[in-house]
């Protein structure tokens, strides 16, 4: 279910509100169960596969928090744990990739190819599989307190707010809210107002901002202006999509009393690359950090191996977004960047520059891993590179591109955006507290979101992918 | 008891939510729209909607359907078993069916679930009575004769 | 902190008003009318993804507040943003454009081979079928209006060529080397725009995705001199005569904007229709079953012939040209197969043909209803 959806924002929510507060007791139980409903509606034979994932953690978490247990059983247990999250994620996500890359390799030296066994991807399974696999592992440290119920632990997982596209959750921010929460009317204020915040940058500016992205990344070769122009429509667009996704999951879980931590600060505003993922998807960015990067070394095997390791997280979060050669290559580019400036001691390369130069430079950096990350493949991402720089000659159809592109419909969201990502007031703040001019904004905002719902009909969130 | 339901106020509400909502009364579709329209009137159920209808509002087709027969009120059909139907523009409520084009089309149902049973005044072949885009994924399977759907009640048991 | 609790409650009861105003309202009004409350088909139905896809758009479809609010947004939108929504796109001088033939040129057309492969099979194969049965096969691809006139779309395309779908191209041609014959509209009506004489003519609608009276005659005049050329069939005898009539007609872009009151914003084009009526009774033209030559097409074939006039399109026009009427089936949107799927289920009207005039538009190579299937011919009526 899309939280932009009619029947997420008039039936799912509202009944789900009421119910809930309705309920004296078993509020984990049925958040659990409306989350499964809200998981399974794009397709009901995943819960099945997320309850699996579920139950094998709960019981290794058994065994690692187990009183008596030796270390080489936790080990054992977290191993297993890993192995088995592992092993689901890699199956449903990257078998097909697999099986692609072997056929290429199998034709390269002439052999037939293998019919490719195609599966299918479950939504938001790289989110659940990286927050039960933090609460095995946090437990294995000794961060967390072992969940005591099954049902509990469930709620986590599949806790439907920010289940399918983060932010990522880890146990151990939530641990003590699953067993007690508060349930105060400033903090579902609060909660309100970040979900009509987030509703609305979705509606008025994440999906605008796709109707321009897409037809450009769909051109046959568009002149250079509109492949800017496409380009850093879809660095809105992801920005306030996902942005608009988090900001909509704090909120939610505001609502059921839950607080989750902030995921994006401003990224655009970022003077360096490794400044961009202080900003970016943080709690991928600190999940990656704590639960990759520290484990391999991080930066206290020297420099090189510190690079590497930089390199190397970074490789693995790109092919976290999705099974293309395009997202390692995109993963492979940011970890260069965050390598090389680690070298230069955390400083970009146009470190004197002045600030505002920093963040255009910056912003450019990122607008090329954009092209990666929206590509279908190499190839497009090349040709479309090249059509930024000038050398890929607009022809025939393309050069149409602009009827479509250029109309206030478009452009008047594209300022809007542009003036929005490079301003440092981010919701998450906005929605600390509430005065009478902010509940006048949000609530005109969300009636003309609420309107603009209504006659559209493009509606993806593109993190629903990963 | 009293205070069993002002312990669960959550339960007393779904159940007047179903008390409320459950109180349609059985309709065996007749109407006086349906048992004068068209050549053939039956009652059948609907077995299956072959995959989706067609996502374009700009489009105006027919979309055929197949239905178990129950009963022939009117008329006769070329086989007493399985029917293939056509109705126009499956998407809408067919109280709001009809437009210039197609202007002798309607009744009472709102919308299609497969398991529904639907009185129906039916045409024969559905080329003589509807020139436009027909959908119908049975062809390889089926070569008989399409009905047209003339007019479609609902009929709850 | 009295103040802020009222703030606090103010948006909290505003947020769960409008979030609970659609479902109570549609529970209401169907309660009212004494129909089962569409919320309960969630439960009725096995939870299938169709079934869900199908309740989800129920719910919205059904939805009273959706419904009388979207006209109200769309003529917001029309007069604040100039937007007719997602189906139109607008060009210049006010000139209109379909969407999907807009996309169908500017957008790149990945992994073609297989979709490639199912337009050129599915035609081959239907000549095939046909020459099994003496018939030929006459193939005309009606342009999509964007292809012919791009400069009315944006000032860029100012004197550009046509510019052709390369992949149009590459499907004509593989039909061609086939030895398919194909009508060469692109050439025409480009040339004809170009000629100062004629280029005051359009030969498409300004306001509508089809051709114009003029574009369509042309067409129709085309194919009848190829039919004589090739020798495929000749003259007939039948002597029609044209009346002109004049009209106004809003464009099918318009409607599908679906804009409240739009027709008081552009108004409707005046079209100057040639109706074809028999020499003899001054009855308006309609079709022999019986003729040697069956057309088939789509809305460009609808258009004047069983739309306002009628007997005013192409079959009309390509039977006055070749003075003896045609058999026709038009099918909406479904040139691709549709009109095939048609054309089994009416054996009757291949008996005695010798030529099947095929007409599909340009777009439909990609975006054809129910895409390019390979249909039978029906049993042949003489071996019957």
């Amino acid at each position: 279910m899309v939280f932009t959806s009619h029947i997420f924002l008039f039936y799912f929510l509202p009944f789900v509100l009421l119910f809930y507060y309705l309920l004296p007791k078993g509020r984990n139980l049925f958040l659990l169960v409306v989350s499964y409903i809200f998981y399974g509606w794009e397709e009901p034979w995943f819960v099945l596969l997320m309850f699996l994932a579920t139950l094998v953690n709960f019981i290794c978490g058994l065994f690692i928090s187990r009183p008596g247990a030796t270390h080489t059983e936790r080990h054992i247990a977290l191993v297993s744990s890993i192995i088995a999250s592992l092993s689901l994620l890699g199956f449903f996500k990257y078998f097909v990739f697999m099986q692609n890359n072997l056929n290429s390799l199998l034709s390269l030296f002439g052999q037939e190819a293998f019919p490719v066994f195609l599966v299918s991807l479950p939504i938001g399974i790289s989110f659940y599989t990286f927050q039960s696999l933090s609460y095995t592992i946090d437990l294995y440290r000794g961060d967390a307190r072992p969940v005591s119920s099954f049902t509990d632990f469930a709620c986590y997982v599949a806790l439907f707010p920010q289940l399918i596209a983060g932010p990522i959750v880890r146990y151990s921010t939530i641990a003590d809210q699953l067993i007690q929460r508060e349930h105060r009317i400033d903090a579902f204020s609060s909660g309100v107002v970040l979900f009509i915040l987030g509703f609305s940058k979705k509606i008025l500016l994440a999906n605008p901002m796709g109707e321009i992205a897409d037809p450009v990344f769909a051109a046959q070769s568009p002149t250079t202006l509109d492949a800017w122009f496409g380009v850093v429509a879809y660095a809105f667009q992801i920005y306030f999509d996902f942005s608009a996704y988090s900001d909509m999951a704090i909120g939610l879980g505001r609502m059921f009393g839950f607080e989750f931590l902030q995921n994006f600060n401003a990224p655009y505003l970022a003077d360096s690359m490794t400044d961009f993922w202080r900003r970016w998807h943080i709690s991928l960015s600190t999940f990656l950090r704590d639960y990759l990067y520290i484990p391999l070394g991080g930066n206290r095997k020297g420099n090189l191996r510190t690079y590497f390791n930089l390199a190397i997280v970074m490789l693995l979060g790109g092919l976290w977004h999705g099974a293309s050669w395009v997202f390692v290559v995109w993963g492979a580019y940011h970890g260069i960047w965050l390598a090389f400036e680690r070298w230069r001691g955390k400083e970009s390369i146009y470190h004197s520059l002045p600030h505002c130069l920093r963040i255009l430079l910056t912003f450019i950096v990122v607008l090329i891993s954009w092209v990666l990350f929206r590509s279908t493949d190499l190839l497009q991402a090349g040709l479309y590179l090249k059509s930024m720089a000038g050398m890929n000659g607009s022809s025939g159809g393309s050069v149409l591109l602009s009827a479509e592109l250029y109309n206030p419909a478009h452009l008047l969201p594209f300022m809007a955006s542009m003036i929005l990502s490079f301003q440092p007031v981010q919701a998450f703040e906005l929605a600390k507290s509430l005065s009478w001019w902010k509940l006048v904004l949000v609530s005109t905002l969300f009636v003309i979101s609420v309107l603009s719902l209504i006659v559209q009909t493009f509606n993806p969130f593109l993190y629903y992918q990963f | 008891m009293k205070n069993r339901m002002t312990r669960y106020p959550s339960a007393c509400f779904l159940l007047a939510f179903f008390f409320i909502s459950c109180t349609g009364k059985p309709d065996s579709g007749e109407d006086p729209e349906v048992t004068s329209r068209g050549s053939i009137e039956v009652t059948a159920e609907l077995q299956e909607i072959p995959g989706e209808f067609i996502d374009r509002s700009d489009y105006d087709y027919a979309f055929v359907m197949k239905y178990k027969v129950l009963e022939v009120h009117r008329g006769q059909l070329a086989d007493s078993e399985y029917i293939y139907v056509g109705h126009y523009n499956p998407q809408k409520p067919r109280d709001a069916v009809s437009d210039a084009r197609v202007d002798d089309v309607g009744g009472r149902l709102k919308k299609f679930n497969s398991g529904d049973i639907h009185r129906m005044a039916l045409e024969m072949p559905i080329d003589d009575h509807f020139m436009g885009g027909i959908v119908n994924r049975y062809f390889d399977e089926y070569s008989g004769p399409v009905y047209w759907a003339v007019w479609t009640n609902p009929v709850s048991r | 902190m009295q103040k802020d609790r009222v703030t606090h409650f103010t948006l909290i009861l505003f947020f769960l008003a409008l979030i609970f105003v659609d479902a109570a309202s549609l529970f209401t009004m169907q309660l009212l009318q004494n129909q089962t409350p569409t919320i309960f088909d969630v439960v009725t139905q096995p939870p299938s993804q169709q079934n869900l896809r199908r309740f989800e758009n129920d719910l919205e479809d059904s939805s009273w507040l959706v419904q009388q609010l979207r006209p109200f947004v769309q003529s917001v939108r029309f007069s604040m943003l100039n937007d007719l929504g997602k189906k139109a796109v607008r060009g210049l001088d006010g000139w209109l454009f379909y969407d999907l033939d807009v996309r169908y040129l500017t957008e790149r057309i990945d992994k073609s081979d297989a979709a490639e492969e199912e337009v050129v099979h599915s035609i081959l194969s239907f000549r095939r079928r046909l020459s099994e049965r003496g018939i030929q096969l006459l193939l005309v691809p009606a342009p999509g209006k964007p292809t012919i006139y791009p400069e009315e779309l944006t000032r860029r395309a100012t004197g550009m060529k046509a510019p052709i779908n390369p992949w149009t191209r590459k499907i004509i041609s593989r039909l061609e080397s086939e030895g398919i014959q194909c009508i060469d509209l692109f050439t025409l009506f480009t040339s004809q725009k170009n000629d100062p004489q004629a280029s005051l003519n359009p030969t498409y609608l300004i306001q509508d995705t089809h051709w114009s009276t003029h574009g369509m005659i042309l067409a129709a005049s085309s194919v009848a001199s190829r039919l004589i050329d090739l020798g495929w069939t000749s003259r007939g005898t039948t002597d029609y005569i044209q009346k002109s009539i004049s009209m106004s007609r809003l464009g099918d872009v318009l409607k599908m904007s679906k804009v409240p009151g739009i027709e008081s914003v552009f108004k409707p084009e005046i079209v100057k229709a040639a109706q074809i009526l028999h020499a003899a009774d001054r009855k308006p033209y309609a079709d022999d079953p019986a003729s040697d030559i069956l057309v088939l097409g789509d809305s460009f074939l609808r258009i004047y012939e069983r739309d306002e006039p009628g007997s005013a399109g192409f079959v009309s026009h390509l039977a006055c040209c070749l003075k003896k009427p045609l058999a026709s089936i038009i099918n909406d949107g479904g040139a691709s197969t549709l009109v095939r799927q048609e054309l089994y289920r009416k054996p009757d009207l291949l008996k005695g043909k010798k030529v099947v005039i095929w007409e599909f538009v340009e777009r439909d190579l990609r975006f054809g209803t129910e895409g390019w299937q390979d249909i039978p011919l029906p049993e042949d009526p003489a071996k019957l």
